[in-house]
């Protein structure tokens, strides 16, 4: 699963940018300052680059929630932040597609259990269904603006985030390697 | 009457092939290593692959980010980026 080759052109330029806009390379900011610019302005290039999508909106929201980092934000986003911090409205989808995937994934009973008294040991199944719950627990977590998502939605959002992620995670892989060795040349 | 009845026809939203496209497409996004020992992915397994797996590039980024940062420092402003730009389009 890649992202074309658009999407990481747009991610580079828009981090440049940012690293401009918050001048990195100037000597008068700290360690923590110059490191801070320069994961807010990858993370605003990701989200620029991938356009409006729930994730993409859910870190807009959780990035401005530091006023400091609203100048930043605005430079790199431009125009799409207003677009970008509209609330996420939940999607009627939601009760059925989290019944459905819950099903495919093997985590609805069958039928309700009569009453009785508790069994001491549990099925593998209901410890396997347990586990899997507190993991979309941990996933929501995970995901920007997961909190508000279910099912369907929150696997598509997952796989989408983590594709961007990883995009990130190359061009700046790529843009480290590119300014050691032009810094070696001087 | 099992509630499952219903489900059947509000999947016409969601169709099983969706979520088995999207639940192979999660197993295919994980590092080959990781993908070797989930023959049959079971959820709670596909889950906690995918939360480390995220994870871990939350770390990647915070990594990169303190050797950029230490880089930057050294660099001076201006053409640099210029010339970042021109070596990376062209490779």
């Amino acid at each position: 699963m890649q992202v074309p080759n658009s999407f990481k052109l747009a991610l580079l330029k828009q981090m440049l940018l940012g690293f401009q806009l918050s001048a990195v390379s100037s000597n008068s900011m700290s360690f923590h300052e110059r490191k801070n610019a320069i994961k807010l302005s990858a993370d605003a290039a990701m989200v620029f680059a991938r356009g409006s999508t729930r994730w993409t909106r859910g870190l807009v929201a959780s990035l401005s929630k530091n006023r400091n980092n609203d100048g930043l934000l605005r430079g790199i986003l431009g125009k799409k932040y207003e677009r970008l911090s509209l609330p996420c409205c939940n999607s009627w989808k939601i009760p059925r597609s989290r019944k459905i995937l819950k099903r495919c994934l093997g985590l609805c009973s069958r039928r309700k259990k009569a009453t009785g008294p508790q069994h001491d040991v549990e099925s593998s199944s209901t410890l396997a269904r347990r586990l899997a719950k507190k993991r979309i627990q941990v996933l929501k977590k995970l995901l920007p603006g997961g909190e508000s998502m279910e099912g369907f939605s929150l696997l598509d959002q997952t796989l989408d985030y983590a594709v961007s992620l990883k995009a990130q995670v190359d061009i700046m892989r790529r843009l480290l390697k590119i300014s050691k060795a032009s810094n070696l040349n001087k | 009457m099992p509630v499952e009845m219903s489900s059947r026809r509000s999947s016409s939203r969601i169709s099983d092939e969706e979520i088995s496209e999207l639940i192979s497409k999660l197993q295919s996004l994980l590092p080959e290593s990781r993908r070797r020992s989930m023959s049959r992915a079971s959820a709670a397994k596909l889950l906690k692959e995918t939360c480390s797996y995220i994870k871990s590039l939350h770390r990647e980024v915070d990594d990169l980010s303190d050797r950029l940062s230490d880089l930057m420092s050294t660099m001076d402003s201006g053409s640099p980026q210029a010339e970042i730009i021109r070596s990376i389009l062209r490779s």
